[in-house]
């Protein structure tokens, strides 16, 4: 919103941070988590809380998760979740709460990064608008693996931001083995922000050679990766015994072979298709969102976190399953662009299209699965309103960060986009 | 320039040049903004008319729901339910109901009188009905409950029997059911004992057909709401924590539809049908239309809706008010107005509070499709022999269902028996009263954020045509304070529904009203502590952004609503959309002290006024989970105090 910024005094991120994660704990701890974890918002197929311990107690027993066809996380979950992290109980609240409290302070990370200062007045805002945004709470509550995600995807940009290269290639190349749709459209604006750094110059735009990036570390990093990635798919198919995992998980984002309905785009199209097309549709889809990667990158050469915060968007609102934590964390990152706050296209339409759509999921679904007076189509048309208020919420972002570079309007002049 | 014209021009080019200047002109980008301010100002400057245009037609639509020319006839819209149907209106009506079916049902009718006359307990009643479905050969069992509600316990003994199907697994069921207490007066103490006695005599009867696709499961009910309630959450394994319900010993299948038979006089005239459910949820259209025509051609018995007899039909009744002329009063177009709006009111009055019309109502919970069928007491022509007749063919019809109805109707209006209003036909007035307020919120939203520039704010006296245009600058808005005011205000709300649903409250109603009452009215004025706008050239004032959120808030839970249960959101529409939008920090402190007086009480006055109507929306919650108490108090109640408040904060300067 056009002008969030408080006159109240700042909080102390020392005390605000710990009580922001003890209240989270807390709700953890209710009896909100059973209520929740089936629903279709909250989770998808890929990252569906049941899925999971259903998979675990396959793997415990001997039998191989990936012969089911109903479990699709990566077998770095299996070995996890069977060794050191706890599924159930209190365990699982924690780990859970825990893995936002991360992704939070990372984000707040993130903050300082870019503002180029140890701590600000702003650090506990951005922890809340993470920690206490609704789109990442629910479904931190409901179990969804996506905060895993989430809070790989903030490491890996906290890493690149504060220089760690390795650090940040090691975080994306574990998201790749999570959900590999996600790192294929950050993995260029993270490279470009590696070897960059990742002060605001939206304000200041120039070409990116301009910024004297350091191409020597490119190829290494590079080498890193595809390391790490081959290191980390061998762990997996060790762990799993076999290469089924790689059908079962990465194959899933483009195949398509689960339509369990969620608040994406994708499940109610492909229900409605006839199998001849699919193929080429499920080309279509997934293409289409690879193309967003060049031009943003390009455009927003100057600023390569503000590309990869728009790529984030992109896929909070395209990709194949996603929850409804994936527009969160788009949403939750406005919190640190504090700059473009007054270029905003139409701030207020795209938060009132967030409100409708808010209440329109829910109640659609709520009509077609429980009270039986809707049908598939309602809830359909309560994620395309969910998908037009990600774009809204898309186009803001983009305009304002273009918009920026011209500065305040004077009187007797507009400004236009050709 | 003219040195130029006379060079000669090739035609072609010329033609070129033109279609050049007509795709792509000079100015374009010029002409392109031009065009947008002017749109835009031509529509900031006619948006209040806009806004009447939109609350007028908007309550004048509401106004006309009733009317005859905005509904149509009713039809049978999915196959599902046809074949029986067919049978019928090819005139091949064959039921095996007869007059000795009848004096079944009126000796089970004596034995029932007996058991009234001798006082029997509800367990005796139930163990009494268990032994006669077993009599019948039909397995049956018993069910105790008790509630304990915050105003009350509530305790009985449900009976019931299932009748396996011969032809299926009995994956599938249909109930047929009757409460102890009959739906008159909302339950207020008849007995149903011609209803229950249509239930046993048809267990006997039905029993001995074998073209039963589903298992038919007969209850018959105690008290009015409370034992059915209770063996539904039992039936489907639903636990509340007020509830003490056994076990049932015998279950079936999936419940698809059900028919709740309620028969409480002597003999009766016309079959009615209630058909609200719980928490506004209606059930399929086509079980009820399908039910109007089998007991109009194979019964004989004409339907009403509710207990309301078409004036038309029966020259005796008249809805209209005796101080009418008897011109218009005669006129047969005010008369079928009259009588569908009193329809209409009475659909709207359950529909609005959620509240269900009879016992049917709590299937719907659980996706069954029911109707009540009410036999209007009168002194004939109907008994035994027609309800026998009619229930019989409206169960032939229900088991030739091969899924669940899904396809057609549940969204409708019945203006009549067999008239209804379509979603598209009532929906759009609440909707564009929704729009009316979303545009004023936005028009204040902007307001909030610009300033007119002093020095340039007035031109000189006296000079009307003075065109130089105003200089106007950007300010803040401040958002994060108004929506800690707002929640605030919500976070009232929920103590006031913690407050009402505690037996303190419930006990000392009389004493807790007014002090409730008093409380709520000056809590919220602790939102005037925040200090007042200093500079209001770099920050807009609390109050016109409060309005402009309260406004769009208010619009988005109207058109939510909408969809839901239609007519609490066209109630909403009503109550909240001239209110909140007239809501203004303007004029003097006591005026505004008064109009924050007037919201209060109009968010309120229910504590004060409506103290019966807020025990049973109560006990709604406690006992049946209908959601329209903590609604009013969570969001009802504040959208009103916070219309409230902006008038008592301090205004834009």
């Amino acid at each position: 919103m056009s002008s969030s910024k408080s006159h109240s005094p700042p909080v102390d991120f020392g005390l605000a941070f710990p009580a922001l994660v003890a209240g989270r704990l807390l709700l953890a701890l209710t009896s909100l988590p059973d209520a929740l974890k089936h629903d279709h918002q909250l989770s998808s197929a890929l990252t569906s809380y049941s899925n999971l311990q259903e998979g675990i107690y396959l793997f415990k027993h001997g039998v191989d998760p990936y012969s089911g066809g109903s479990f699709r996380h990566s077998p770095l979950y299996l070995a996890l979740f069977t060794t050191i992290l706890p599924v159930t109980g209190v365990g699982a609240a924690i780990v859970w709460t825990l893995c936002d409290a991360v992704g939070a302070w990372a984000l707040v990370n993130i903050w300082r990064a870019r503002q180029r200062v140890s701590s600000t007045e702003r650090d506990s805002l951005v922890a809340a608008a993470y920690l206490l945004n609704p789109y990442i709470l629910l479904p931190s509550l409901a179990r969804s693996t996506s905060s895993f995600e989430n809070t790989l995807m903030l490491l890996s940009l906290m890493f690149a931001s504060q220089g760690k290269a390795s650090a940040s290639i090691l975080a994306i190349c574990f998201l790749l083995h999570l959900h590999p749709p996600s790192m294929l459209l950050i993995f260029f604006p993270l490279l470009m922000l590696i070897i960059t750094n990742p002060t605001s110059r939206l304000a200041s735009p120039r070409p990116f050679k301009e910024l004297n990036p350091n191409r020597d570390k490119l190829y290494p990093l590079m080498a890193e990766c595809v390391l790490y990635a081959c290191t980390f798919s061998l762990a997996s198919t060790v762990v799993s015994g076999g290469t089924a995992w790689i059908m079962q998980t990465w194959g899933a984002s483009v195949t398509l072979p689960d339509l369990t309905p969620n608040t994406g785009l994708w499940w109610y199209f492909f229900t409605e298709m006839f199998d001849h097309f699919r193929p080429f549709f499920l080309m279509v889809f997934t293409v289409h969102l690879l193309i967003y990667i060049l031009p943003i990158c390009i455009k927003f050469q100057h600023d390569p976190l503000y590309a990869a915060f728009l790529l984030i968007g992109v896929l909070g609102t395209f990709k194949a399953y996603p929850t409804l934590s994936d527009p969160g964390l788009f949403l939750s990152m406005i919190a640190i662009f504090p700059e473009m706050y007054p270029y905003f296209r139409h701030p207020i339409v795209t938060a009132l299209l967030h409100l409708h759509a808010s209440l329109l999921m829910p109640l659609f679904n709520h009509l077609w699965l429980h009270q039986g007076t809707g049908n598939a189509n309602f809830f359909y048309a309560s994620t395309l309103v969910f998908a037009c208020s990600n774009g809204a919420a898309l186009v803001d972002c983009i305009w304002a960060g273009l918009r920026i570079a011209i500065g305040e309007e004077k009187e007797g002049y507009a400004v236009v986009q050709e | 320039m003219e040195r130029e014209v006379a060079r000669p021009v090739p035609p072609w080019a010329r033609i070129l040049n033109k279609v050049r200047q007509r795709l792509r002109p000079k100015n374009a980008t010029e002409t392109r903004i031009r065009r947008r301010q002017a749109m835009i100002g031509l529509l900031t400057r006619r948006l209040p008319w806009l806004r009447l245009a939109l609350f007028c037609v908007g309550y004048i639509w509401m106004i006309i729901i009733p009317s005859p020319q905005l509904g149509r006839g009713t039809y049978i819209d999915e196959n599902a339910l046809q074949p029986g149907q067919w049978a019928l209106n090819c005139g091949q009506v064959n039921t095996y109901w007869s007059w000795g079916d009848v004096h079944t049902a009126d000796k089970y009718l004596a034995q029932l009188e007996v058991l009234r006359d001798t006082n029997a307990t509800s367990d005796q009643r139930a163990q009494f009905v268990m032994k006669e479905f077993h009599r019948l050969g039909i397995s049956a069992s018993t069910q105790s409950y008790m509630f304990s509600a915050r105003s009350g316990r509530r305790e009985g003994t449900n009976a019931y029997g299932i009748l396996s199907s011969p032809r299926t697994s009995g994956t599938e069921a249909m109930v047929i059911s009757a409460s102890w207490l009959s739906r008159t007066g909302e339950g207020d103490g008849t007995l149903n004992l011609r209803g229950v006695s249509t239930v046993l005599a048809l267990a006997g009867f039905l029993k001995g057909y074998s073209l039963w696709a589903k298992d038919i499961v007969f209850v018959i009910s105690d008290g009015y709401m409370d034992g059915m309630h209770a063996w539904l959450a039992a039936y489907h394994g639903s636990s509340q924590s007020n509830l003490e319900a056994d076990r049932l010993e015998l279950s079936s299948g999936v419940i698809w539809t059900a028919l709740n038979i309620d028969y409480p006089g002597h003999s009766f005239s016309h079959l009615g049908i209630f058909f609200e459910g719980l928490n506004g949820r209606l059930p399929n259209q086509d079980l009820l239309n399908s039910f109007q025509r089998i007991s109009r051609y194979t019964g004989g018995v004409p339907v009403i809706l509710y207990d309301h007899l078409d004036p038309r039909e029966n020259p005796g009744h008249s809805d209209l008010p005796s101080w009418l002329p008897p011109s218009i009063r005669g006129q047969r177009e005010v008369q079928t107005y009259a009588y569908q709006a009193k329809n209409v009111a009475r659909h709207f009055m359950y529909q609005a509070r959620g509240q269900s019309s009879g016992v049917h109502g709590l299937f719907h919970r659980y996706r069954i499709d029911t109707f009540t069928l009410f036999a209007l007491p009168a002194t004939g022509p109907h008994g035994f022999h027609a309800i026998g007749r009619i229930v019989e063919s409206t169960l032939r019809t229900t088991n030739n269902l091969l899924e669940r109805l899904h396809a057609s109707f549940f969204f409708y209006i019945m203006t009549g028996p067999d008239r209804f209003l379509k979603i598209g036909s009532y929906l759009p007035s609440a909707i564009l009263v929704s729009v009316a307020m979303m545009f004023g919120g936005l028009r204040v939203w902007v307001d909030a954020g610009w300033k007119v520039q002093s020095g340039s704010e007035k031109p000189l006296a006296g000079s009307s045509t003075n065109t130089t245009p105003l200089k106007w600058s950007k300010r803040q808005r401040p958002v994060l304070d108004v929506l800690c005011i707002m929640a605030f205000t919500h976070i009232l709300g929920a103590l006031l529904f913690s407050l009402i649903s505690t037996s303190w409250y419930i006990e000392h109603q009389t004493m807790a009203s007014p002090l409730l009452f008093m409380l709520l009215a000056i809590l919220p004025s602790i939102a005037l502590v925040f200090p007042p706008n200093a500079d209001p050239h770099a920050s807009g004032s609390r109050s016109s952004v409060l309005k402009a959120l309260n406004l769009c808030i208010a619009s988005t839970v109207i058109s939510i609503i909408s969809v839901l249960n239609f007519s609490l959101a066209a109630l909403l529409a009503m109550l909240l959309g001239v209110p909140l939008s007239i809501s203004s920090a303007k004029g003097p402190i006591h005026i505004r002290g008064l109009k924050y007086a007037g919201y209060t009480l109009l968010g309120l006055g229910w504590l004060l006024f409506a103290k019966e109507q807020a025990r049973q929306a109560i006990w709604n919650w406690q006992i049946l989970s209908v959601w329209f108490a903590p609604f009013a108090c969570i969001v009802y109640v504040p959208l009103v105090l916070q219309a409230g408040l902006v008038c008592l904060l301090p205004p834009d300067s």
